[in-house]
């Protein structure tokens, strides 16, 4: 059997990449997502050398924000009301530096 | 006589108007069904008794004070519907059925939920899904698999299914849905009701859980197509919230579709559509339903399609490159809990997305991806120039029994297959009831232009005029 086009290794890496934590499913995630992969490559059969990409289905370019418009925020209450970590009003976060 | 929860919409605003019932008579039938029904099918992730009952009696002070000309202002006035749990509602836990989310109170409302409350609607309840919408039978949910009434071994669709579910059974007048690419013409088709996902950029984004940000629409599942037009006037509309929201017109679907005639309208049959594996059942109450429409004046036009099963490939990268961006957002820092709690197949598709967003791969997958995407665009745009609406089966098949979805890695993206298209290409499709196949409900999809869901409407709501399907109704 051919290799899976992403081995477990990568697997490993694109987890590390995600932030996630797959351990004991990377045997599995290696052969599915290779599937999944394998799976699509029928648009290779359509040639699309001259074809523009499509972002926005409807047309709509260049759209912004009227400054007279209402402006709507939240709370410094509401914006920290599903924290897990509150201190002093601040997010709590994981540390990034060494003490 | 039908019983005040199974009344359309339609139906229970003229009994309100003329005060045969109240809201809060209609706002208990729906709580009582609720009570019977969903220790079986299981619809329902939370359920606002006291808030519902509370909104339903202020909705009856405002009938009896300003009487029945209110509802020019409040189009929904005393109505009790239900809500996918993917739609923010201020102060009322969101889930996306997920257990990052299972604890998530928003501190704002969604674009949609705020027009339906401002229209007077009652908020039942939250629906149960798919986990972040990812999945077509609801099993996918992280606290628990929502079962068909129609056969309670079988799935009833999604992502939206609970919401589905819940129309079915008459435990709400109507509900809110969302589609990414098939998830309520999906659920709708299997639950034998009326889905309708519009334009992407007709109804906002805005506060709705995202899924795939360039195809996510949020729409309806009603009881009648009369029901979806007049849902969809209310909840369309640009929102200066989404920028993707379009500035065009909202038209007054309900009343546009009194009038639509099928004489010299014409419909193209898809050969592409037709030629995919498709279950003998359903194939023969589609065509039946053809056969319908020609005779009923309707020219029945063959035509080209791309096939279908390169928009599964293209809507597979689109939407899980996507979803790996916007579930990123997802720290368990502000709000939810941390990521440790992605179900598998939350997992599987952030990583699918990451890597085909990834330097060196991003070309090969998501640029071709959006390539292919513009063929397909191309493609329709072709062919409406010659039909004026696309008519095909909504689902290959009847609903499948609980369990079938973990068999495919892919499953939703397969089964998704005769929507995945119109919803790469932005378009608006409706399914509607057309008979059943083994007991079970079989959908007929319409697919339109770009803001012409007054079309599909139009010719849904002649269907429904001459046929009884949508009346049929689970035993349970």
């Amino acid at each position: 059997m051919a290799d899976n086009i992403i081995s477990k290794e990568e697997v490993k890496k694109i987890a590390e990449l995600s932030n996630l934590d797959i351990s004991g499913q990377e045997v599995k995630l290696s052969k599915i997502l290779s599937d999944t992969l394998l799976h699509i490559e029928n648009l290779n059969e359509l040639d699309t050398s001259n074809i523009p990409v499509t972002y926005q289905v409807t047309g709509l370019t260049n759209v912004f924000q009227d400054s007279e418009g209402k402006s709507q925020t939240l709370t410094k209450e509401e914006a920290m009301s599903n924290a897990k970590e509150n201190k002093d009003g601040l997010f709590g976060t994981k540390a990034v530096f060494d003490r | 006589m039908k019983k005040l929860n199974e009344l359309t919409i339609i139906e229970a605003i003229e009994g309100l108007k003329k005060k045969e019932f109240s809201s809060v008579d209609l706002t208990k039938a729906c709580l009582e069904r609720i009570k019977e029904s969903d220790n079986k099918v299981k619809a329902f992730v939370t359920i606002c008794e006291e808030e519902a009952l509370k909104s339903a009696k202020e909705a009856d002070e405002l009938i009896e004070k300003e009487g029945a000309i209110i509802f020019e202002t409040k189009p929904l006035l005393g109505i009790p519907y239900a809500c996918k749990d993917n739609y923010s509602t201020k102060g009322i836990k969101t889930t996306a059925s997920s257990n990052v989310l299972k604890d998530y109170v928003p501190p704002f409302e969604s674009t949609v939920t705020n027009k339906l409350k401002d229209a007077g609607a009652i908020l039942l309840g939250k629906t149960n899904m798919d986990a972040f919408a990812h999945g077509s039978s609801t099993e996918n949910s992280d606290f628990f698999k929502t079962k068909n009434p129609w056969d309670l071994n079988r799935v009833p669709g999604g992502s939206s299914g609970g919401s589905a579910v819940a129309v079915s059974c008459d435990m709400c007048l109507f509900a809110t849905g969302s589609e990414t690419a098939g998830s309520i013409r999906g659920p709708a088709s299997w639950c034998g009701i009326t889905g309708l996902k519009p334009t992407y950029g007709r109804v906002s984004r805005y506060g709705v859980v995202a899924m795939a940000s360039s195809t996510d629409s949020p729409g309806s599942l009603t009881k009648t197509v009369e029901d979806s037009a007049y849902v969809l006037r209310i909840i369309a509309g640009k929102d200066p919230l989404d920028a993707t929201s379009s500035p065009k017109e909202v038209k007054d679907y309900l009343s546009e579709s009194k009038t639509f005639s099928l004489k010299g309208l014409k419909i193209g049959r898809p050969k592409s559509y037709f030629e995919i594996e498709l279950e003998d059942g359903v194939k023969q109450k589609v065509e039946e339903a053809i056969q319908k429409l020609k005779n009923l004046g309707a020219e029945i036009i063959d035509m080209d399609l791309i096939n279908p099963k390169y928009s599964i490939g293209v809507y597979t990268i689109l939407q899980r490159s996507e979803v790996s961006s916007n579930l990123a957002r997802l720290d368990g820092i502000r709000y939810g809990d941390d990521r440790t709690n992605f179900g598998f197949e939350a997992k599987k598709r952030i990583m699918l997305g990451t890597y085909a967003l990834s330097s060196g791969y991003y070309d090969a997958y998501y640029e071709k991806a959006q390539k292919v995407r513009t063929l397909i665009i191309d493609d329709f745009n072709k062919a409406l120039e010659n039909v004026d609406i696309i008519v095909a089966p909504s689902m290959p098949c009847i609903a499948l029994k609980l369990g079938e979805s973990e068999k495919s890695s892919m499953f939703g993206e397969l089964m998704d297959v005769l929507a995945e298209p119109s919803s790469v290409a932005g378009l608006p499709g409706i399914s509607i009831p057309c008979g059943l196949s083994d007991d079970m409900p079989v959908g007929l999809q319409f697919i339109g232009n770009h803001f012409e869901e007054d079309k599909i409407i139009g010719i849904s709501k002649v269907f429904q005029e001459e046929t009884d399907f949508h009346k049929s109704k689970p035993k349970i």
